[in-house]
């Protein structure tokens, strides 16, 4: 970056923005971390005493421990199926045009679109005549259909930025169309299939409403805290939202650093 | 672009297309077909009336939810969309390379919480006796009623869609071709001047679409109007609740339900076809 | 450097989501092989399932209860109607809706021999909505009153014993509404002095919209069960209506300043009830916990739930439950002493909550949301 126009002021006040920024999105995470050390049932000011009850109740519930590993399951299935599809979705907006193409795009965009309490009224009501419904199949059906929309318009936006005859070039030096797709546009696409991977993963990890109806008896981990919240109110609550928390930011650590340790690679290549 | 039919394309192509005929236009036509079934005692029969939509159509309070409904998440896509964009701005142009990276980590890290927990977390920081208030009451302000209002429903969809947003943004913000802005500056373009006239133009496809997603999930959320709004307005998501509450009416829900789908697809349409204005791909 | 780094880096990335994937399928499989034990599904309020209601039961039946909670009778019934029969073995659910899940036939016929019924109170022994056409479908298991609800720093219980203290200035905006119809409009119905509060003619339905709409200035927000939780004891809300103790009884016990009273102008009678779901395949283990729950030990543990409070319709239940926890039955008036909670119903105090009769229950609902919205 040139030296022009760099301002002190501006440098500061805009890196206290970012600040700023975190502060608010983390704010109620901290005050969940928080709280579910209160032995307060309720939470308020001021805060009772230490106590980790909650987390004992939690640790010892094992409908929580069911519901977390349906709900890692389920996400990780959701993830990789619904980034393949998107994938698939976006690099057909990108590069064809055929008749019925403004349908298939409604059709991919469609389902974020549909208020989700009768969205899942509607899977149920579908998945139980098929004899889908009630198991953790029903939910990842579900969940790819409402999570591969995210995964195309994240991979569309990242193919928007490409140059379309990267491509052709490709072609026009002797490539066939699959490995112009492996060498040129799935290593752009890079950035956008990671996001979509974890952007979908994420959507499935807290959805609860479609779950809540799809899922039966065999419940995410969502829809037990949407019955925690609107039942049990406790800090119980807490204890979980810290629980999931640490247990998926290890897992996006793990990939993070995987990740990163190729990709820095790539990048200090490509610097050469 | 090749218009023949060959399997390279249909690998690609048929997939999200199977499985969406398979999984959702199902469902989806059943939602149709539930607008217009009827209700009696507390079963839904197969029928074919449309009572549903004509009744639902002449309620006021159908239109007034709807407008209001429209409105907040209208306010939700701006508001955000302006307050994310100078955090998401400076992490792209003022953040090294690692730090961008941390940045974007830790932007991530929201979507692993649950929402319902951070939300449910916000009503302690705004109610009256809250954290917010009792800071504000140490240095004699206050107290402000903050919870049960518009301003913590919005607070709620910040919550929601602001790390999205960011992300969203500083996906476009980050690949531009930095010497258009140092040919700006080049030719005199004061600071401002540069980012109205250079950067957003060049982000626009990332700033509307960042825009849409923020207003698509804003609309049909139910969370932040219940829970941090009190209930008040009745947004159509809460609508939905509520009437199904009328003993088992899932067909009137559906009308509404179906009306909320044709309004988003309209803006999602107008929105993206704005977003791609003017470029070959 | 970099060529060497790379392939391994997705060597190992590989084999990490591989082992990953495999020890998550692991549990998944094995929760079924332990089948020495019976599941017992229940589709129920939150907590009925809960270990401090169904541990006891689980240890001497062998038995491990699979809860499905609800948050509100409609999704309960859509859930039932979309799932396979059979889905469910026990449903509980509040006393309109069984009328509901049986009209649509979702359960099973009862032996009335079966259960202990002359231990009820005999006002409960013909309970409606239990019966129909002289054949039982479901028993009644525990019930509670609605009034006003109230935080006793900012007002008395006299004060709170009139419905007319929610139109008091210092409530302005202080006033939190459950948010349903039903609870709400019947008891605004008792303060315009309906006899029964869902029985009115439509003179009297003019009359009791009109008395809503006046309130709409002190209401500072609907909430659903979780919201109500927070805004009484955060004292966000002041005032509830539409609500008892069922609320204010958990909230007391947590050390929050809230109480429930019975006004003079009479309360609201919730009830909720056990059913056997239809083509339930454990019918006979559903069958023996109904026998528990509705026995007086049973009855006891209900009266003492955790997740909310209430009072019980055994009579023999009332004597485990003085002898087990005076304190509570004392706090519930479930206790020989004048004024208890058999005596206000016998008074006439207490009217059973039920759907609307004159008018269709789509319009009372319909008057809701254009009263939320005005």
């Amino acid at each position: 970056m040139n030296d022009f126009n760099r301002n002190r002021f501006v440098e500061f006040g805009l890196r206290f923005y970012i600040f700023l920024s975190f502060l608010f999105v983390f704010a109620p995470i901290a005050a969940s971390f928080v709280f579910s050390f209160n032995s307060d049932r309720f939470p308020s000011i001021p805060l009772g005493s230490f106590s980790t009850e909650w987390y004992v109740a939690v640790a010892s519930d094992p409908l929580v421990w069911a519901g977390l590993r349906n709900t890692l399951f389920v996400g990780l299935i959701v993830a990789v199926i619904s980034t393949a599809l998107g994938f698939g979705a976006a690099y057909t907006d990108f590069r064809y045009r055929f008749f019925g193409k403004s349908a298939y795009l409604a059709l991919a965009l469609l389902p974020p679109t549909i208020p989700v309490v009768i969205l899942g009224l509607a899977m149920l009501a579908f998945l139980s005549r098929i004899n889908l419904s009630g198991q953790s199949i029903s939910v990842i059906i579900a969940h790819i259909v409402i999570c591969s929309p995210f995964a195309m318009a994240i991979t569309r936006l990242r193919l928007s930025q490409m140059d379309p005859d990267l491509e052709a070039a490709a072609w026009n030096l002797g490539a066939s169309e699959w490995a112009a797709m492996r060498y040129v546009i799935v290593p752009f696409a890079a950035p956008a299939i990671f996001g979509a991977l974890f952007i979908t993963m994420a959507v499935s990890f807290d959805e609860f409403a479609v779950a809540w109806f799809v899922s039966g008896l065999n419940e995410t981990l969502p829809v037990k805290v949407l019955g925690f919240l609107q039942g049990q109110v406790s800090p119980r609550i807490n204890a979980i939202g810290t629980f999931v928390f640490v247990i998926s930011m290890t897992l996006v650590i793990f990939a993070q650093l995987l990740l990163t340790g190729g990709a820095k690679d790539a990048q200090s290549a490509s610097n050469d | 672009m090749r218009r023949s039919v060959s399997l390279y394309g249909l690998t690609f192509s048929l997939p999200m297309l199977i499985w969406q005929l398979l999984f959702f236009v199902a469902p989806l036509v059943f939602l149709i077909a539930l607008s217009f079934w009827t209700v009696k005692n507390f079963r839904m029969e197969a029928d074919f009336d449309t009572i549903n939509w004509v009744t639902m159509y002449g309620r006021w309070v159908f239109w007034q939810s709807y407008g209001l409904t429209l409105a907040l998440a209208t306010a939700a896509c701006v508001i955000t969309s302006i307050l994310a964009f100078p955090c998401s701005y400076a992490i792209a142009f003022k953040l090294s390379a690692r730090q961008q990276q941390l940045a974007i980590f830790m932007m991530v890290i929201p979507f692993f919480t649950s929402y319902l927990v951070r939300v449910y977390s916000w009503q302690i920081f705004l109610s009256d006796n809250g954290i917010i208030n009792g800071v504000l009451g140490a240095v004699g302000m206050g107290p402000f009623p903050m919870l049960n209002t518009v301003f913590a429903t919005m607070i709620g969809y910040l919550t929601l869609t602001f790390p999205l947003v960011v992300l969203l943004q500083l996906f476009s913000l980050m690949f531009i071709d930095r010497t258009l802005i140092e040919a700006a500056h080049n030719l005199r373009c004061g600071r401002i001047r540069t980012v109205f006239a250079v950067v957003i133009p060049s982000a626009r496809v990332g700033l509307v679409i960042a825009a849409l997603f923020c207003f698509i999930l804003s609309f049909g959320d139910f969370v932040s109007p219940l829970y941090l709004g009190g209930g008040d307005p009745t947004t159509l998501s809460i609508l939905i609740t509520d009437t199904t509450k009328s003993g088992q009416q899932w067909p009137r829900a559906a009308v509404i339900a179906l009306t909320m789908i044709a309004t988003l697809l309209a803006v999602a349409f107008a929105a993206v076809g704005f977003a791609y204005k003017g470029r070959t791909k | 450097m970099t060529g060497m780094i790379r392939p391994s880096a997705g060597f190992t990335r590989r084999t990490l989501l591989a082992t990953g994937a495999a020890a998550l399928a692991m549990p998944m499989l094995g929760r079924r092989a332990n089948a020495q034990t019976t599941e017992l599904t229940m589709l129920a309020w939150y907590g009925h399932a809960e270990p401090d209601m169904v541990a006891e039961f689980e240890a001497e039946n062998n038995v491990k209860f699979v809860p499905k909670y609800y948050t509100g009778g409609d999704n309960m019934m859509g859930l039932i109607s979309q799932s396979p029969p059979g889905t469910f073995d026990l449903i509980l659910s509040d006393a309109e809706y069984v009328q509901a899940l049986n009209a649509a036939g979702y359960v099973e016929e009862l032996d009335p021999a079966d259960y202990a019924l002359d231990d009820y109170f005999p006002e409960f022994q013909n309970f409606p909505g239990n019966w129909q056409d002289g054949k039982l479908f479901s028993m009644i298991t525990r019930f509670g009153f609605l009034g006003v609800a109230y935080n006793t720093d900012a007002l008395t219980a006299a004060e709170a014993a009139n419905y007319n203290v929610f139109w008091d200035p210092k409530l302005t905006g202080k006033v939190g509404h459950f948010d349903w119809h039903l609870p709400n409009l019947g008891q605004l119905s008792l303060l315009n002095g309906n006899v029964n509060p869902y029985d009115i003619d439509e003179a009297a339905w003019g009359a009791l919209k009109e008395k809503t709409m006046t309130l709409r200035p002190q209401i500072g927000g609907f909430f659903d069960y979780g919201g109500t939780f927070s805004s009484l004891n955060d004292g966000q809300m002041l005032a509830f209506c539409g609500i008892g103790d069922w609320i204010t009884g958990v909230l007391r016990k947590n050390g929050a300043k809230v109480d429930s009273v019975i006004p003079e102008q009479g309360g609201l009678q919730w009830s909720e009830c056990f059913s056997i779901g239809k083509g339930s395949a454990k019918a006979e283990l559903a069958k023996k916990w109904i026998q528990y729950i509705t026995s007086a030990k049973g009855q006891a543990k209900s009266a003492q739930m955790a997740a909310y409070p209430a009072l019980i319709p055994n009579q023999k239940g009332w004597d485990v439950l003085q002898a087990e926890n005076p304190d509570e039955a004392k706090r519930q008036g479930m206790t020989k002493d004048a004024g208890n909670a058999m005596d206000m119903i016998r008074a006439g105090r207490i009217k059973y909550r039920e759907w609307p009769i004159q008018q269709d229950l789509g319009t009372w609902n319909d008057f809701w949301s254009e009263y939320k919205g005005s």
